[in-house]
Parts: structure tokens; C-alpha cells; sequence
């Protein structure tokens, strides 16, 4: 008698703690999801009652593929997901290799990792005005080696390409940290016993260093596609000067379409496309990783 | 033969440090450089790198010519708000979920994972919608309670908690401590570790926050932010003139972040290396 009352005053206290949350993940998380798949079957505009906006069955997401920008975009995000992830994954491994054992590795960590910290904005600002045909120091400094000026970021050629540097740039600071978390985590003992059979520092990069990164990689690569599949702030700030359908990505589209044009349920349709776009792509890399034998270092 | 293989090797290794890290400082230095400047030499062409005489008042005009005090006093608000309101729901999520057995504790946790997959851009509609509906708009609940709870929070302080050994708790119940109790005086102040990582990350990801104040502040100008303020000013650089104040303004806009940062760096990066994301 005494152990069920104390049960079940543990449940109440439970969720007595658990309220705020609830409520919470009740409207801004399960009622959200929900109103998003509703309104995206939906012609709807926000100034009128969303239950009285007409029903317009799959038009949205119909209107959507047949609309240029819209594949623009779409093209447009997948370039930069993939790149920018993998650039990203590639450089920052590099740099924490060679950042491990280094002399003042914290003094270049906090180098390497202050665009981290910086708001996307700033970033986005201040590559902004290195980037500027006259007045910019890209140029400037490009210059000293003999290349010829660009228009960075109003050329359709290369606005996309220089966004992707910036997001390289300001994007590697925090895969090297979990990277030289990952290399210290691997026991020394390894690299002595490949010393002794004669190993050179390439072979124990390939055959040491990498699969036991494995699940640092696949962490990085998950988490990198999620963000990148959703960048907005630095093409919001820089891609303004350049042709819309060469640096549209996604969630600009969905911004403009949602709160520029109004019309909220073609925004939902293409924010519901982005989510399974996340979904599927998070899937596959775990599944690839799997093929590759990743249990075994679990 | 080996050993000058090796010295090279360094060489390699420290050069490419080196000259990588240039390429991180330039934009930093230029930043501060031209913050200094005089608009004039900040649109000369070729562009100067270094002003031949600072000027500090910059620092003191951008507060006179933009609306600068309200739009930090603004983002200081909403960052720490947001940063006290999680950390409290996260310790209380987290004692729940680590210390407390109750039905659906299972299920319950798994979603709070899930909620995480989501893109941020699936709740821009639906909880303008509410925001709305709640009469919010023009003021500051619009900004903070749509980010008062974090998945991540919670399953951080869950993790942390789990490692409070139980018979400390089993030796406060004896003394007939209630549980109310027990979370205020042993859970909290053993905590303090993982809520200070949680704090570091909220208040960071808060003050850095654009595309929602973006939104909140398209329909209520009084709500700008310091990243969204700066930004308008920056995008019409036809018609605002004094560029080179935004950057002084920006410089303002990094400080409090790599202030907070160098103090609490233990903390940022142990966040960093549970999640993978600069902020949440």
C-alpha cells in the first residue's frame, strides 16, 4: 500500500516537472507540425482565418515543381550542402592533424575556430565587403598573384561559389574541434606498434587515423548536411546583388514565399519537401556507414 | 635521413597552419581595421588596410546615428531570458528524466529526441501563427517563448544527472527531504558544470539568432535585434551612408560572444564536442 501511494506521488512529481515541457513540445512542436501539413494542402495568406482558407488539395506542391525558382533552389541546396559538408570535413581533418602535437595548438585552435562564434550575419557582411569588385581586399590580394578581378557576388558564375567559401570559412572552426577530440581519444600505442613494423605517417593516416574516425566522420557528416541543407543568414546577406536563380537556396525561397508573398501554404508544401529531403539524406549516410563496417568501432 | 624527412615534414606542417590561419585573421583584422576608418578611406580604391589616423569615435557615433543601445539592449534581453528559461526547464526535464520512474518515461524521452531531426523551417509559419493568436507580436515573449525549452538542453542534463551517485539521494530521502528539495539543493548545484555549457550555448545561439527576430521584426520594427538591425543597415548600402559605422557596430556585436567565450572556453567546447553545432 505504502510502495503504490509513494509510485504514484512519484508520477505526479514527474510530471510536475515535466509540465513546462509538455506544454511546450504540445503547441510550438506537435500542434506546429501538424498546422504545417494542414495549411500546406491549403491557399492561404495569413490576413484570413486559416479555417476558412480554401482547400486546394496537392496545388502547392504541384505549383512548386513547375516553378524555375523553385528547382533553382532546390539544385542550388544540394550543390552547397555537398560541398560546403565536404569541404568542410576534408580541410578541418587536415588542419586537426596537423594541429595535434603542435606548439601553441590552443593559440591556433582560437584562430581557427573565432568564425564560429561570429554570427552568421557578421560574417555574411563582412565577406560582403572583402568581396566588393573595387574596394574589396579579394580582389586586392588575388591581385599580388596576378589574377584578374572578379565580380564575386554579383557574377551568376561565381555568387554561389564565393557563399560556399564564406560557409568553408566560417564552418570549420567547430569540426576541428571534434576532431582533435576524436584523434586524442585514439591510444598511442597504435602509432608506436605501425612505427616499429616500419609504417609510414600516410599509411598510419589511412589505415589508423581514418577508420578509427569513422564515427567522428559520420557524426560530422549528419550534422553538417542538416545544418547545410538549411543555411539562410549567409545567403540572405550576400546573395542579394546576384541573378535570384544562381544563388536561391530552399529556405530563402520558403522566407520570401512565406513572409515577402504571403502565401503561407506553398511555403509549408516546400518547408514539408525540405524535411523529407533532411530525413532521407540523414538515412543513407547512416546506411553507407553501416556498409562500412561502423559497428565494430561502436 | 630520416630526421631532415621529419624537419621537413614540420616545415610542411607548421607553414600550412600558418598560412591557413592568415587566411582565418584577414576578414578579423579587416573588420577592426576598417572600423576605424573614415568613410572616405573605408570606399577608397585601391582599399587601404590600415587607417592612417584610428578614429575612435566611431564607436561613439554609431550609438548616435543608428538606433544601437536598443537594438543590444534588445538582443541582451531576449539572449538572457531565453538562457535562464532553458536552463531551468532543462534541469527540471533532465531530473525527470534521469532520477524520477513514471509511466511513458520512455516514449516520452524518444520524442524529445525526435523533436530534434526537425528543420527549423517546418515551425516559422505555424508558430508566427501562434505568436499571433497570442497577441505577442510587439513584444518581447514573441522572441524568447518559442525557444524556452531545448531538446538538447534536456537530454544534456538528463546525461549529467544520470552520474549523481543515487545514494546521495537515497541518504536526503531518509531525512525526509521532498523532492522539490532534493532537485533545489542537490541535483542544481551538482549540476553547475553541464548548465554552464548549456548556458555558454543558448546565450551565444540566442545572440547570434537572425531569421526568427528577422520575421518577429518585419511586423514589429521595436523588436530589432542587434544581427537584424545591422543587417538592414548593411543591405542598403546605396542609401545609408555611414558604412563604416556598421562596422564599429560590429565589432560591438562580437565582443560580448568572444568575451563570454575566452571566460568560459572549458565549457563552449565540451558543448561543441557533444553536438557538433556552434550554438542551438
Amino acid at each position: 500500500m505504502q510502495v503504490s501511494k509513494n509510485r504514484l506521488r512519484e508520477n505526479i512529481v514527474a510530471y510536475i516537472f515535466l509540465s513546462p515541457i509538455l506544454l511546450f513540445f504540445t503547441v510550438f512542436f506537435a500542434f506546429a507540425v501538424g498546422f504545417s501539413v494542414w495549411v500546406s494542402f491549403k491557399q492561404w495568406n495569413m490576413l484570413i482565418s486559416p479555417f476558412s482558407a480554401p482547400n486546394v488539395g496537392l496545388w502547392n506542391y504541384s505549383s512548386l515543381f513547375s516553378d524555375p525558382l523553385f528547382i533553382s533552389a532546390l539544385r542550388n541546396t544540394i550543390v552547397y550542402a555537398f560541398t560546403t559538408t565536404i569541404a568542410v570535413l576534408i580541410l578541418s581533418l587536415l588542419i586537426a592533424v596537423a594541429l595535434n602535437n603542435i606548439k601553441g595548438a590552443a593559440v591556433w585552435r582560437f584562430i581557427y575556430f573565432a568564425p564560429t562564434i561570429t554570427p552568421a550575419v557578421a560574417v555574411g557582411m563582412i565577406w560582403g565587403y572583402l568581396y566588393n569588385p573595387s574596394r574589396g581586399i579579394v580582389n586586392e590580394i588575388l591581385g599580388w598573384f596576378g589574377i584578374p578581378s572578379h565580380n564575386w557576388l554579383t557574377d551568376p558564375r561565381y555568387a554561389l561559389m564565393a557563399i560556399m567559401i564564406t560557409a568553408v570559412w566560417a564552418g570549420m572552426g567547430a569540426s576541428i574541434l571534434i576532431f582533435t577530440a576524436g584523434l586524442k581519444a585514439i591510444p598511442q600505442s597504435y602509432y608506436d606498434a605501425a612505427k616499429i613494423d616500419g609504417a609510414s605517417r600516410v599509411k598510419m593516416f589511412w589505415s589508423i587515423t581514418l577508420p578509427l574516425l569513422k564515427p567522428t566522420i559520420l557524426f560530422l557528416l549528419v550534422t553538417g548536411m542538416i545544418g547545410a541543407w538549411q543555411v539562410f543568414d549567409l545567403v540572405y546577406m550576400m546573395g542579394t546583388n546576384a541573378p535570384a536563380s544562381s544563388v536561391e537556396v530552399l529556405s530563402l525561397y520558403m522566407y520570401n514565399t512565406a513572409f515577402v508573398d504571403f502565401q503561407m501554404g506553398k511555403a509549408s508544401a516546400a518547408a514539408m519537401i525540405l524535411f523529407v529531403i533532411v530525413l532521407i539524406t540523414t538515412l543513407l549516410i547512416l546506411k553507407a556507414f553501416r556498409k562500412g563496417g561502423l559497428e565494430s568501432y561502436e | 635521413m630520416s630526421k631532415k624527412r621529419a624537419k621537413i615534414t614540420e616545415f610542411v606542417k607548421y607553414t600550412s597552419v600558418a598560412g591557413v590561419g592568415t587566411i582565418m585573421v584577414i576578414p578579423f583584422f579587416w573588420l577592426v581595421s576598417a572600423s576605424l576608418m573614415t568613410l572616405n578611406e573605408f570606399i577608397s580604391v585601391p582599399p587601404k588596410w590600415i587607417p592612417s589616423n584610428p578614429q575612435w569615435h566611431n564607436y561613439v557615433d554609431v550609438f548616435q546615428h543608428i538606433p544601437f543601445l536598443h537594438y543590444y539592449i534588445n538582443s541582451f534581453i531576449v539572449a538572457v531570458s531565453v538562457t535562464a528559461l532553458v536552463l531551468l526547464t532543462s534541469a527540471m526535464g533532465g531530473y525527470a528524466f534521469a532520477k524520477l520512474d513514471f509511466v511513458g518515461k520512455k516514449p516520452l524521452f524518444r520524442f524529445t529526441l525526435s523533436t530534434m531531426m526537425f528543420p527549423a523551417f517546418l515551425f516559422l509559419i505555424p508558430n508566427f501563427y501562434l505568436i499571433k493568436l497570442f497577441g505577442w507580436v510587439s513584444n518581447y515573449l514573441s522572441l524568447i517563448m518559442p525557444f524556452a525549452v531545448s531538446a538538447y538542453g534536456i537530454f544534456l542534463l538528463r546525461q549529467f544527472i544520470m552520474s549523481i551517485p543515487p545514494d546521495l539521494i537515497d541518504a536526503a530521502k531518509i531525512d525526509g527531504a521532498s523532492h522539490f528539495a532534493i532537485f533545489t539543493k542537490i541535483i542544481i548545484p551538482l549540476s553547475k558544470p553541464a548548465l554552464a555549457t548549456l548556458a555558454i550555448l543558448t546565450f551565444i545561439g540566442q545572440w547570434n539568432s537572425f531569421l526568427w527576430p528577422l520575421i518577429i521584426t518585419s511586423f514589429s520594427p521595436q523588436m530589432t535585434t542587434v544581427p537584424v538591425g545591422l543587417s538592414k543597415l548593411s543591405l542598403a548600402f546605396s542609401t545609408y551612408t555611414n558604412q563604416n559605422l556598421i562596422l564599429a557596430g560590429m565589432v560591438l556585436q562580437v565582443i560580448p560572444v568572444v568575451a563570454l567565450f575566452l571566460y568560459m572556453q572549458r565549457y563552449y567546447i565540451k558543448g561543441i564536442v557533444l553536438t557538433g553545432f556552434g550554438g542551438i
